[in-house]
């Protein structure tokens, strides 16, 4: 079978974190995926038969779910925000380390949740937030943001946020303090389900290769 | 007020279906149907709808909240229409069959109807075609319904098919022997397994982690059973021993043409079934197509008998293009010579007669025409 492999990365962040990995793994994206300016969005590399695809991280997720790439690399914050059933995550590639946290203004009078039937969050991640609340036995409103969240209270959009953290450097420049942590997160390697068996010959060895690599950056 | 409905609206998830796929359709049924009944497999035709509560207590793959429900004018009681057939199946065989000598093989086909759909399988109606033997769930049953699943794909002209061995209750049963995990973690241990999420089973805790083995040993079924049977012989210590065996006598006669490939955690359409389940793929649709396995059918009396059995939804199949046959059609012009028609049809002609002297056959997407007893090229 020559059908191509399609491995969907995501743009930003974890993008330098995981090239390491890739390589370990011995796959090498052509030079034309380095370049800045390039607009390209599908790169081929030194396997054959193999190309990458740069898209959006809940992008990766969609197109790995849908089958249209086979496999991909993507924070478990989108993994579990989607819960896409056609999604593997078989192995957890220790990169692109943060997590998903309720942020709040610093100076914000304090507030008895437990009292609260309702709250009004402003987010990337609705699945995820309103989960999360709702454990609490809280209603979550949630105002569907796709970037900026750190602007939505002090303009009055809404008194808290749910976001990524890393280092909490954007929430200090904003005003914002950290008040509850959601999950732990960390990029992992996505395959999709039915490709995971229907090409298992190429995918299964493929998922090992990375299974090791991470074993020995682990060591290192 | 609401807008007037559009003439060719249908609600979400509805669609007809038009030639050619309603015809390849059809057809693919067809052939699965007459390839089981030539296994000896007898028809039958649940009906399309059945009390709710009748319905739900033997639907293991579905609750109440699946279905589509109406209350029954004429009984006051709330109908749902079936979201499968499998369970109508067990039904008959326990209730208006249960005389029947066993083992009791049944097949049957047609629409069946869900509540929801999600983003990755739109379609709330979907074909489902399948067969069961009820009375056995031994491995020699096992044998048959694989073997008949592929025969009957391969004679309806089905290519690439990847056949993948599951395991659907194992995780419970190393739980509760060699494998000891709280009761409460089993179902987040399985739920884990199946996502395949190796990050987050290891958050489990410390018993959970042996489980980590079995994600390894998934893929291609030759090296997975190896691992498969090094977990045996480490922490399942022998638990797998039988169903190992098992499993390697019904791949053993499955042709070479066949992908075979195991997970022994997947659970993904394996809600109800027992020690052994399977799922079938094909070339040219992303997902299966159909899966089968062991489960048990409740009887009236309370106890409960082992059946196995496997079903098809082959939708996704056909609107990928499958069996997209254009066969020749013949235009039949008025006062045509109807004994000469008769043995063209025999011939695999597919004719076009025309109605008035008005009909062109060229519009009516025919090949060629009859002129006298000759076939002329249009």
């Amino acid at each position: 079978m020559s059908r191509p492999i399609i491995f969907a990365i995501p743009k930003g962040r974890v993008l330098d974190e995981a090239l390491p990995l890739l390589r370990q793994a011995g796959i090498e994206p052509e030079a034309e995926f380095f370049a800045k300016e390039s607009r390209a969005l599908r790169f081929a590399t030194n396997v054959e038969g193999l190309s990458i695809i740069r898209v959006r991280a809940f992008d990766v997720a969609t197109f790995v779910a849908h089958g249209a790439a086979q496999i991909g690399i993507v924070g478990s914050d989108v993994i579990a925000e989607f819960g896409y059933s056609e999604l593997y995550a078989p192995v957890d590639l220790a990169i692109g380390h943060c997590r998903l946290s309720v942020a709040e203004p610093a100076d914000a009078q304090p507030e008895e949740l437990s009292q609260a039937s309702h709250v009004r969050v402003a987010t990337k991640y609705p699945h995820l937030t309103r989960a999360y609340y709702e454990r609490q036995g809280i209603q979550a409103e949630c105002v569907k943001l796709n970037g900026a969240m750190e602007l939505a209270p002090s303009l009055g959009l809404s008194r808290r946020i749910v976001d990524l953290v890393s280092s909490g450097a954007t929430l200090k420049a904003n005003g914002l303090v950290e008040t509850a942590t959601i999950m732990e997160i960390s990029a992992r390697l996505i395959v999709n389900r039915a490709a995971m068996k229907m090409r298992a010959a190429e995918l299964v060895p493929m998922v090992e290769r990375f299974r090791a690599a991470v074993e020995t950056s682990r060591v290192a | 007020m609401t807008d007037a409905i559009a003439p060719g609206l249908l609600p979400e998830g509805l669609a007809d279906r038009l030639p050619p796929k309603a015809e390849a359709s059809a057809r693919l049924v067809r052939d699965v149907l007459d390839t089981v009944a030539s296994h000896g497999y007898r028809r039958v035709m649940p009906a399309l709808a059945e009390f709710e509560e009748t319905l739900v207590t033997r639907l293991q793959s579905a609750g109440a909240e699946d279905l589509l429900r109406a209350v029954d004018p004429v009984s006051q009681r709330t109908l749902a229409i079936r979201p499968d057939m499998t369970a109508q199946v067990g039904r008959i065989a326990a209730t208006r069959m249960a005389a029947t000598p066993r083992p009791l093989r049944l097949c049957y086909g047609g629409p069946v109807m869900k509540l929801r759909a999600d983003q990755l399988r739109p379609e709330r109606e979907r074909m489902q075609v399948g067969a069961e033997i009820i009375g056995s769930d031994s491995v020699a049953a096992a044998v048959e319904i694989v073997n008949v699943a592929i025969e009957a794909l391969q004679r309806a002209g089905v290519k690439g098919l990847t056949i993948d061995f599951t395991l659907p209750d194992l995780v419970p049963t190393l739980a509760a022997g060699p494998m000891p995990v709280a009761p409460l973690d089993v179902e987040a241990v399985r739920a884990r397994l199946d996502a395949k999420d190796a990050g987050s089973l290891v958050e489990l805790g410390a018993t959970a982690q042996p489980y980590l083995a079995l994600i390894e040993a998934t893929g291609q079924f030759h090296p997975a059973m190896d691992r498969l049977e090094a977990f045996n012989a480490g922490p399942a210590q022998g638990a797998l021993t039988e169903t190992i065996e098992a499993l390697r006598a019904i791949a053993r006669p499955i042709g070479w043409d066949i992908t075979l490939t195991l997970d022994p955690t997947e659970r993904h359409g394996f809600k109800f079934q027992s020690w052994f389940g399977f799922s079938i793929f094909a070339e040219g649709f992303i997902g299966e197509i159909g899966r089968g396995g062991s489960y048990s059918v409740a009887r009236t009396d309370g106890t409960s008998e082992p059946a196995m059995g496997f079903s098809l939804y082959p939708d996704p199949l056909i609107d990928a293009g499958f069996g997209d046959e254009a066969g020749k059609r013949l235009f039949l012009p008025i006062g045509y010579d109807a004994e000469r028609a008769n043995a063209l049809r025999a011939e695999g002609w597919i004719t076009i007669a025309a109605l008035s002297p008005t009909d062109d056959g060229k519009a009516l997407g025919c090949d060629a025409t009859l002129e006298g007893k000759g076939v002329v090229p249009l």
